[in-house]
């Protein structure tokens, strides 16, 4: 199973990887846009399908990878930019993972979105107090091509990572947690450590991607890179595609990105507004792409879960 | 001397909005497990229909309390009958209904806020009523916050009351306390889970209108009024309204003054620090025994 996802893995980025040199640059940019809807939800799954801990930290996660950026792009080289997106997010999530990752349910949903706001807060008022500044515009920037690459490059890392993380003992671990936390402690697993491990990991893409991404954006303020937006639309494609599934939230990121690109800037509240009928009606009427997050591990082995079974 | 008194009534009458906004939707969270994270869009609803029924026909804004309250319990029985009873039903477990019902929430926020912005359109809105100063202690105050600030722990005080006399409130913390026993003596969960949830929109309602009396208003006004009321019910801990009229006035006097210290710029940022702080040191609330 893993050969066969692999093969299909390298397939598709092979035929990716040649976008730059093939299509138009409008077509180019909406393909950007689904990877990284691709890569934030595949790996936001990864932690929060598996353990049923519904993160909102994801716009926290891009923002800080994204003031990597506006730091770091013109003195360091880009991979080091955008790894050390990466890793700030990460360290970030380590840090805060320890001390909240006690907490489930609405509790955690709510803190995860809090520490969102507080560090684009904590953000605004640094760069305010010690930049006099309250965005930055990026003047020295990698070519289209590059981020695309990058963008590719992140996304298959996600999914390999993804595809990698379900099949062995660490993935075992964070499913074992979702499906009966106490129950997985006495089984020795390491509950705490797993469930950091996750989250950091979890967040090294959203950290590194926020990073490679508002790049092309030219100017970097606190609301555009911490806009809760991005997080709420991540973790509405993994629930609508099925969080516990790989292939789900890829096809989600797919419909929801063009989505957005075509409705979005022409009718940006109507746009909003059908999101949230939408995000209703599915949550309501749709329990079965939503209900697979939450099943017991044996009722998730039905055919649209194949890599677990 | 003067100026801590100041502050201290500037905090309170913060305060007491604060704790408005928060006791409603703790009540919903408390007995049904429901975090509606809309709650602000529903403020922001009452807001707009007190400066639409004020600016039409002149209605005096304190009459139009009680009509946005009736208007908001109404469309609470819509909106628990259409989304949260479903949501409640087919929920296999306690956790899988948290995690749905918040989603749901975020839906309703998408849904309302836009649709005001549709509606109303982006620009500032407000009217004036009872701008004169009134004096206390020394300081000087608008009459309508004094005013606002008045009834807004009325009617928080009022629903105590309610909670600790009426047969109705005392179903109320019985199926708070024990959903199962609650059920067991009688209590019927159908009446009782659309009447608490329709409240808590009719109490943000109130909220908001009363917010119009004293600030501009927008349709993206609710949001922070949301995450406020998460920041009180934590504080005051989750189910107990007098814990969140305590938490409520507590958090106006620690943003009052940690502003007045430090700089305004650093409010939301001591906000959200109090509640990160709280949630990891105390999650169960400051009052938790």
């Amino acid at each position: 199973m893993s050969g066969r996802g692999a093969v299909a893995l390298a397939g598709g980025a092979a035929a990716l990887a040649a976008a730059p040199w093939v299509l138009s640059d409008f077509l180019l940019s909406l393909t950007l846009s689904c990877l990284m809807y691709a890569a934030l939800a595949v790996s936001w799954a990864l932690f929060s399908g598996a353990t049923h801990y519904l993160s909102l930290a994801t716009a926290a996660f891009f923002g800080l990878g994204a003031y990597v950026t506006a730091w770091g792009v013109a003195v360091l080289p880009w991979p080091v930019v955008v790894i050390g997106g990466g890793v700030v997010a990460s360290a970030f999530a380590a840090l805060v993972g320890g001390a909240v990752l006690h907490l489930r349910g609405a509790y955690f949903a709510v803190l995860t979105f809090g520490l969102g706001e507080l560090v684009r807060h904590a953000i605004t008022y640094f760069e305010k107090s010690m930049f006099r500044t309250v965005g930055r515009v990026l003047t020295v920037t990698p070519t289209t091509t590059t981020v695309y690459l990058t963008v590719l490059a992140l996304a298959v890392a996600a999914v390999a990572t993804a595809i990698v993380v379900r099949r062995n003992r660490f993935g075992l671990a964070l499913a074992g947690i979702g499906a009966d936390e106490e129950r997985a402690q006495t089984l020795g697993v390491a509950t705490r450590a797993v469930k950091v491990g996750g989250f950091a990991l979890s967040a090294f893409f959203a950290g590194a991607m926020g990073a490679a991404v508002t790049v092309r954006w030219t100017y970097i303020d606190p609301p555009a890179v911490f806009n809760p937006f991005i997080g709420f639309q991540t973790v509405l494609i993994a629930m609508t595609g099925g969080a516990s599934t790989l292939v789900g939230p890829l096809a989600s990121a797919v419909v929801f990105s063009l989505l957005t690109e075509f409705l979005r800037l022409r009718f940006p509240y109507a746009y909003l507004l059908l999101l949230g009928v939408l995000l209703i009606a599915l949550v309501l009427y749709l329990p079965r792409g939503i209900a697979s997050l939450f099943d017991r591990p044996a009722r998730a082995t039905t055919p649209e879960t194949p890599v677990r079974g | 001397m003067g100026l801590w008194l100041d502050l201290a009534v500037a905090g309170l009458i913060t305060g007491g909005m604060y704790a408005l906004v928060a006791i409603g939707l703790n009540l919903q969270y408390g007995l049904m497990r429901v975090m509606n994270i809309a709650h602000g869009e529903f403020l922001m609803v009452g807001a707009y229909l007190a400066w639409w029924a004020h600016t039409t026909t002149r209605l005096n804004p304190l009459l139009a309390l009680p009509l946005v309250f009736v208007v908001l319990f109404v469309v609470g029985l819509v909106v628990h009958r259409l989304c949260f009873r479903r949501v409640a039903r087919e929920a296999p477990s306690v956790e899988v209904l948290e995690a749905r019902s918040l989603l749901v929430g975020f839906g309703l926020m998408f849904l309302i806020q836009n649709a005001a912005f549709l509606a109303w359109g982006a620009d500032l809105r407000g009217y004036e009523y009872l701008a004169q100063p009134v004096e206390i202690a020394g300081a000087r105050f608008g009459a309508n916050r004094v005013l606002v600030f008045g009834v807004a722990v009325a009617v928080s005080l009022a629903l105590l009351g309610v909670l600790r006399v009426t047969l109705l409130g005392k179903a109320v913390r019985a199926m708070m306390q024990s959903p199962t026993g609650a059920q067991l003596v009688g209590i019927d969960e159908k009446v009782l889970h659309p009447v608490v949830f329709s409240a808590g929109l009719a109490l943000a309602g109130v909220a908001g209108a009363l917010l119009s009396m004293i600030y501009e208003i927008s349709p993206s006004m609710g949001e922070p009024y949301t995450v406020t009321a998460l920041i009180v019910i934590t504080l005051g801990g989750l189910g107990s309204a007098a814990g969140s009229l305590v938490a409520g006035l507590l958090l106006g006097l620690v943003e009052t003054f940690g502003t007045h210290v430090s700089n305004p710029s650093l409010k939301p940022l001591l906000s959200y620090g109090v509640f990160v702080a709280v949630l990891v040191l105390r999650p169960r609330g400051l009052f938790a025994r």
